[in-house]
């Protein structure tokens, strides 16, 4: 009963704080939300049993990704832009993409959860073994993202 | 009773909402946070269906996606910077030059 109550709070909070990352007018506190609907869904995360996934989307993820957008929206002093007139095409597409998906992977309301126990020795080996290449690859971009980074932000522009 | 497929009802209506923020913004860094609520969803999806089949594949792609998503805000912000540095502006319209054709100001 208790991990229902947990997983409707949880849920409930990871749909709300997504419309207020569309929805706020301030960006600040928009990428304030954005960081708890990371929060929200770390927590769903450890509830389908990727504890360690779960951390990782904290730290690096919330951590260090939403916190960035938030000390740099606070640099664009902007006037607030004026959105475009909605389309009711728009308005359709939410309950639209949902229900089509929903539809799509109907097969798995059967299956009920089952918190499986990950290995994370298994893991840290597959990681190293089998996923070496994007491993580099993430890394490199990584690098060259902060090499980029510190370009832009020093470009003296005339 | 929970089953995998309330996870997967939550990640799609995030994906939903995501989507028409993306749709629906002009604002450069108000579209990259719609984008990364996507991303949130799909990280969801992809940990929900990896929980029935694979976990441990799932869970290495899960940390791989969370790193370059991290690339790309990195990437993202930093464009707008420079759009901002240049244009004074972020709106993706005004970036794009269309602004004045779609206003229809264009001199014949």
């Amino acid at each position: 009963m208790i991990d229902i109550i947990i997983f409707s709070i949880f849920g409930i909070l990871a749909i709300a704080f997504s419309i207020l990352v569309v929805e706020h007018r301030s960006l600040v506190y928009s990428a304030i939300s954005l960081g708890f609907l990371g929060i929200a869904n770390a927590v769903l995360f450890a509830f389908v049993g990727f504890t360690f996934i779960a951390l990782f989307h904290l730290a690096v993820y919330v951590g260090a990704g939403v916190i960035f957008i938030l000390f740099s929206v606070t640099m664009f002093k902007t006037s607030p832009t004026v959105e475009p007139r909605l389309k009711r095409i728009i308005f359709i597409i939410v309950p639209l993409i949902t229900i089509c998906l929903a539809a799509i992977f109907w097969s798995y309301s059967d299956i009920p959860l089952f918190v499986q126990s990950i290995s994370y020795r298994e893991l840290a080996i597959t990681f190293t073994q089998d996923y070496w290449l994007p491993f580099i690859v993430v890394i490199i971009a990584l690098v060259t993202t902060l090499i980029e980074g510190i370009t832009l932000a020093r470009r003296e522009i005339n | 009773m929970l089953n995998y497929f309330l996870f997967l009802v939550i990640a799609f209506a995030m994906l939903g909402i995501g989507t028409y923020g993306l749709l629906s913004k002009r604002n450069m860094i108000r579209m990259l946070l719609s984008a990364e609520v996507m991303f949130n969803s799909a990280l969801l999806t992809l940990l929900v269906l990896a929980a029935t089949a694979g976990p441990i594949q799932g869970g290495v792609l899960a940390l791989i996606a969370i790193g370059v998503s991290a690339t790309e805000i990195g990437v993202m912000i930093s464009v707008g910077i420079l759009f901002f540095k240049t244009k004074r502006d972020i709106d993706v319209y005004t970036l794009s030059g269309t602004k004045k054709q779609k206003l229809g100001r264009r001199k014949p």
